[in-house]
């Protein structure tokens, strides 16, 4: 069946041979049988209108003729999908400009950031490890070298300042580490502590000597603000948290260093637990 | 319906002169069938390409809530289950710890990655449990159900020998209670087939740990 709609009118006879000879193609215009059999070929097989002016003027075309004027009705519908369409890939165009700016964009809108990454390419490659202290040019420190155990920092609340060395570890590990002087009234350090407490890749912790009260330090970015009321901590957390990870969101938090102080602990079993004697 | 009668080949030549507009008619009609055609090709790739992004999870939705919550819950799992595996003294106690922390810390990586496809961050802004009907209730000091506290950590970090393995049973069941808790949450609020899917193997892997975990506490002579 399929196969004769190819060839046009021309293979028309064979397929119609079922029912009629070749011959009886032109008679068939009368005759009532044939014509079934013709229509259903032609309005299968397209080609129906060239053919059909072809009639030599008279009859059969004529009753056809539906479409006098413009129909206006397809029109408007064309119009209005194509208008709703329009509208659907504008919305949606919109929708994925407003979700789908990088992080780093994001990073970059926020007052007062510092992108230590743009100044340093080198610093997304992660640091090397390095045991005893190290010297950091950035303080709080935002990235490099660092020891090889990293700070806890499960939503660690420390209530003693910590070794940069090992919190510059928790940094690579997509920590954000929110420092604050220690004169910072303690309203303030128990708004800090709620926004750390039970959050995985969130640090806190007092730190002496720096220049403003607050300080957030994500790998490769530090924002430094006055109060813990100000928005931007909220903006900085929800931006750089895991988003800052050299190593992704699957780096570890937990099995590092838990105590203070600011020496670097490069002999771990000092401070981890005791193994069991077995 | 058309005029099929005349579909004789030889009558190709010379339509006569009316011909002219019922010809337009047909062009006009290939014109149009041609426009529908391309403005649903267009409409159709711009909904393939749009529904995505119209319909996967967004910032508030119950998936990204509990994506984001459950990872932070299994951070603690993962933690505890390491801790298991290096100072557990019953040997129950260390298998059962890394399968934990391995298994948990894989269904981590699903859950990151399902933020990531869905353009959202790995963290929110909302407070935790709040895509959980009634959720927020049920954080204290920003720990979501079953989660051990700060000092509760550190204990379990300084325990050793039965009193650790003890220790341990107790507060991984408590843990895992929660995490069930949360698990029944998104499989009530959730629509999404493959977040519904991953969140019910989750709960018969923690339903199947607290029998196990529940036997081994019995075992070692503790309570629950």
């Amino acid at each position: 069946m399929s196969i004769s709609t190819p060839g046009g009118p021309e293979r028309r006879p064979t397929v119609v041979s079922t029912g009629k000879k070749p011959a009886a193609g032109r008679p068939a215009a009368a005759d009532k049988p044939a014509a079934k059999a013709g229509s259903g070929k032609a309005g299968g097989g397209k080609g129906t209108p060239r053919p059909g002016a072809g009639g030599k003027g008279r009859k059969p075309v004529a009753p056809v003729k539906v479409s006098q004027g413009r129909s206006w009705g397809p029109i408007a519908l064309f119009v209005a999908v194509g208008v709703l369409a329009v509208g659907i890939i504008g919305v949606g165009a919109w929708a994925v400009y407003q979700g789908g700016q990088p992080w780093q964009k994001r990073a970059e809108a926020i007052d007062g950031i510092v992108d230590y990454r743009a100044k340093d390419k080198d610093l997304v490659k992660g640091g090397n490890h390095q045991a005893g202290a190290i010297k950091y040019d950035i303080t709080p420190p935002v990235g490099g070298p660092h020891n090889q155990a990293w700070q806890n920092c499960m939503g660690d609340v420390y209530d003693a300042p910590i070794a940069n060395e090992h919190a510059v570890h928790s940094l690579e590990h997509g920590t954000v580490w929110i420092t604050y002087r220690p004169d910072l009234p303690a309203d303030q350090v128990e708004k800090l502590r709620s926004k750390v407490q039970g959050k995985e890749k969130m640090m806190l912790s007092p730190f002496e000597g720096l220049d403003k009260p607050i300080s957030l330090q994500a790998w490769g970015y530090q924002l430094k603000v006055d109060n813990a009321d100000d928005g931007r901590i909220d903006d900085f957390i929800k931006t750089l948290r895991v988003n800052a990870s050299i190593e992704g969101p699957n780096a570890l938090c937990d099995q590092g260093v838990t105590a203070t102080g600011t020496t670097p602990r490069d002999n771990l079993q000092n401070t981890m637990p005791q193994q069991p004697t077995q | 319906m058309t005029a099929p009668v005349t579909t004789d080949s030889d009558l190709d030549e010379a339509p006569p002169a009316d011909q002219g507009g019922r010809d337009a008619v047909p062009r006009y009609g290939l014109l149009a069938v041609a426009a529908a055609l391309v403005v649903g090709l267009v409409l159709g790739y711009a909904g393939g390409l749009l529904t995505p992004t119209l319909t996967r999870p967004g910032e508030n939705s119950a998936e990204a809530g509990f994506a984001r919550d459950m990872t932070a819950h299994h951070n603690q799992a993962v933690a505890m289950g390491l801790l298991a595996f290096d100072q557990g003294q019953d040997p129950e106690v260390r298998q059962v710890g890394v399968d934990i922390a391995t298994g948990q810390q894989g269904e981590i990586g699903t859950m990151q990655t399902w933020l990531r496809s869905w353009k959202l961050d790995p963290t929110g802004e909302q407070a935790p449990m709040a895509w959980m009907p009634d959720g927020a209730g049920l954080v204290k000091d920003g720990l979501m159900p079953g989660m051990a506290t700060p000092e509760e950590m550190a204990k379990l970090r300084a325990a050793s020998g039965r009193e650790f393995d003890v220790l341990f049973l107790q507060m991984m069941i408590r843990h895992h209670i929660g995490g069930v808790h949360m698990i029944d949450g998104i499989l009530d609020e959730g629509s999404d087939d493959d977040v519904l899917a991953v969140a019910q193997t989750m709960k018969n892997t923690q339903q199947n740990d607290l029998t196990n975990l529940s036997a081994a506490l019995k075992r070692l002579g503790g309570t629950a």
